[in-house]
């Protein structure tokens, strides 16, 4: 209690129990504040709960609120509470024993109603902890503390009544008292019951309008905009198709993928680089180009993966810049290699005819995979375009990718870069395999 | 040869009058429809060849494209090319399990469109690079999950694979054919029996996504 209270006037928890320790002998007040709060005060940091709540335009939907764990402190005071009552009992024994007389006639059925209170109450403190089969347990709780208050009010009664309660009254009072209880449950259950939905249907539509907020929070901040910057640059149709684009790219991201962890998703880091060279990167005629991209499985980005997501940035940056669209981007995650294609449909080139040390593939693309132990491999042909593969082995391990455990080697790869094919005659290959 | 008749069910007028200006004089769209309910009536009235669906559609219980195929199975002759923007692959498919012939996006350029409808007209399956990449994850393909007999329908033979793979990575059908040295003919079978194992198939990822849009 104390650490919620602290939480929420944002003093320490040192001051809130000094200033309630202190409060205790001014008629007790100290101690009635204290199980008041304690039964009232929510449990966890209301400023991280609010923070937690808050919609953000990179989150899909309002994270649900988080609460803390529970305080080991608070798990000890209901054992401190009955640890307090076991000395009370321990006490009263006591005092019998060295000759006070302690009319036990009423101490055993106050304290039982006590202990029935204690456990009843208790569960408004436990409702509030995100423990596992809680409700289960709360249930068992109500109804042992009402069957324990029951009885001690029972034996109080029947104590002021006088000696001896006789069973039949006894029964006949029970009964009277369920039958009275029967009725005021059945006249105020129609109210309960309004009170439950309306709770529920408040919830729901709070939730309904997080969710609301947080996609006209997205739609204001990037689609709106957007869109004013195509009509005030209408007269520029290739700066158009450019935001289109890259609007598009992002509302898809938002839409449809699933939200990783930043560094975990080689996917991810393949898109952010197809992004940047659509933003960055014109075709020929200085027409925006977009890149049709297909991937197929994921893993965690080594630093084997960002040496092939350089690779593959720069062979988009030559189809794009060079080549003609459409442009194919396809990935491959399979457990043993990683495989990238790009794709245009450009002219071609004769790689022979480049110089190597004019032309950025042979370092930029082939001898950046190459390194890390991978192959890369170009094919141009002026009626096929151009097709970069690229291949790099999963941890490093194997040197080829026809060599490493692949489910099934790539035939049409390797007749590619078989130079006795009649299939490869007219095309320029330039293989790598080292 | 004649044009091939079809009906356009989309609920965007304008994205229904982009595609009707074009698609070239060999497919005549002789119908439209924006809802699932119109679409239906329509599909029913004039029995088309091919009907070029949304897969997200307003109206009837819900179901989008997918109600679309199942409520008209009645209907003979009838083959649905599902269209979309959805990169969701519980959509594709969903509505590919339905009985959908093929799944393009809508970013497809006007001559392959109306290459894809003649080709479903034909009796034959169209997968565009995308629908190729969700087959190779949700039959395992990357992680080498292959069949090796032919009645397998949990897994793709290494061809299909392979032929895939190529779609995937942007090849047309001719080039698949030039690429791996088999007929178009050949590309189209494969391509059909893929089809089938997408849509008999009882795999896990199948079923989930099929599950998610509530259709089993």
């Amino acid at each position: 209690m104390a650490v919620g209270l602290a939480a929420h006037l944002d003093v320490p928890v040192a001051v809130v129990r000094i200033a309630l320790v202190a409060l205790v002998p001014v008629a007790g007040i100290g101690l009635v504040l204290y199980v008041f709060w304690w039964l009232t005060v929510p449990v966890g940091d209301p400023a991280a709960a609010a923070t937690g709540a808050r919609p953000s335009a990179l989150q899909r939907l309002a994270r649900r609120q988080t609460l803390l764990r529970p305080d080991g402190r608070r798990v000890a005071l209901a054992d401190l509470a009955l640890g307090a009552l076991l000395v009370l009992a321990a006490g009263v024994l006591v005092a019998m024993r060295l000759g006070a007389q302690v009319d036990s006639t009423w101490v055993l059925p106050a304290l039982l109603v006590l202990v029935g209170l204690g456990l009843a109450w208790s569960q408004l403190d436990a409702v509030q902890r995100p423990t596992g089969d809680r409700r289960r347990i709360s249930v068992l709780r109500l109804i042992g503390g009402v069957l324990l208050a029951a009885a001690g009010v029972l034996l109080l009664v029947g104590e002021s009544v006088g000696r001896g309660v006789e069973p039949a009254l006894m029964v006949q009072a029970g009964i009277g008292a369920l039958a009275v209880l029967l009725g005021v449950g059945l006249v105020l259950a129609p109210w309960w019951v309004r009170l439950v939905r309306e709770l529920g249907d408040e919830r729901a539509a709070r939730a309904r309008e997080a969710e609301r907020a947080d996609i006209a929070a997205h739609l204001h901040d990037s689609v709106l905009q957007t869109l004013a910057l195509i009509r005030a640059r209408a007269d520029e149709p290739a700066e158009v198709a450019r935001m289109a684009r890259a609007q598009e790219r992002e509302l898809r991201e938002w839409l449809y993928d699933d939200r990783h962890e930043p560094g975990t998703s080689l996917v991810a880091a393949l898109r952010a680089v197809v992004a940047e060279v659509e933003d960055s990167r014109s075709g020929p005629t200085g027409e925006p180009v977009a890149v049709d991209v297909v991937v197929v499985g994921d893993r965690v980005p080594d630093a084997d993966a960002q040496a092939l997501l350089q690779a593959t940035r720069e062979a988009l940056v030559n189809a794009v810049v060079h080549g003609r669209p459409p442009v194919s981007l396809y990935l491959e995650a399979g457990p043993a290699i990683t495989e990238v294609f790009v794709r245009d449909r450009g002219d071609g080139f004769d790689l022979d005819a480049v110089g190597p040390d004019r032309f950025g593939v042979r370092e930029s693309i082939i001898g950046r995979v190459r390194r890390r132990g991978g192959t890369a491999r170009v094919t141009s042909s002026p009626e096929r375009g151009t097709e970069v593969h690229l291949c790099m082995p999963v941890g490093g391990s194997s040197p080829a990718p026809d060599a490493a455990p692949a489910p099934a080697p790539h035939p049409a790869g390797a007749r590619v870069g078989d130079p006795d094919h009649p299939a490869a005659a007219g095309r320029t290959d330039l293989q790598e395999d080292a | 040869m004649s044009a091939v008749d079809v009906v356009l069910v989309d609920d965007h007028h304008m994205f229904r009058a982009g595609v009707k200006a074009s698609l070239d004089d060999r497919v005549r769209v002789v119908g439209e429809a924006a809802t699932v309910d119109e679409a239906v009536r329509v599909v029913h009235e004039l029995a088309p060849p091919v009907v070029l669906l949304d897969v997200h559609l307003p109206g009837g219980d819900g179901g989008g494209g997918a109600e679309v195929v199942r409520r008209c199975v009645d209907v003979p002759g009838t083959r649905f090319l599902a269209l979309s923007v959805s990169d969701a692959a519980e959509d594709v498919v969903a509505v590919i399990r339905v009985g959908a012939r093929g799944y393009v996006t809508k970013a497809i350029d006007p001559a392959a469109l109306s290459d894809a409808v003649l080709r479903v007209a034909g009796g034959d399956a169209v997968f565009s690079p995308r629908l190729a990449g969700f087959v190779l994850d949700a039959f395992g393909a990357a992680a080498g999950d292959v069949a090796t007999g032919d009645d397998e329908l949990d897994r793709l033979s290494a061809r299909e694979r392979e032929v895939m793979r190529l779609i995937a990575r942007g090849y047309t059908y001719r080039e698949v054919a030039a690429e791996l040295f088999i007929s178009i003919k050949t590309v189209e079978t494969h391509v059909s029996a893929v089809l089938r194992k997408l849509q008999l198939s009882n795999r896990n990822e199948l079923t989930r996504w099929a599950a998610a849009r509530r259709l089993l």
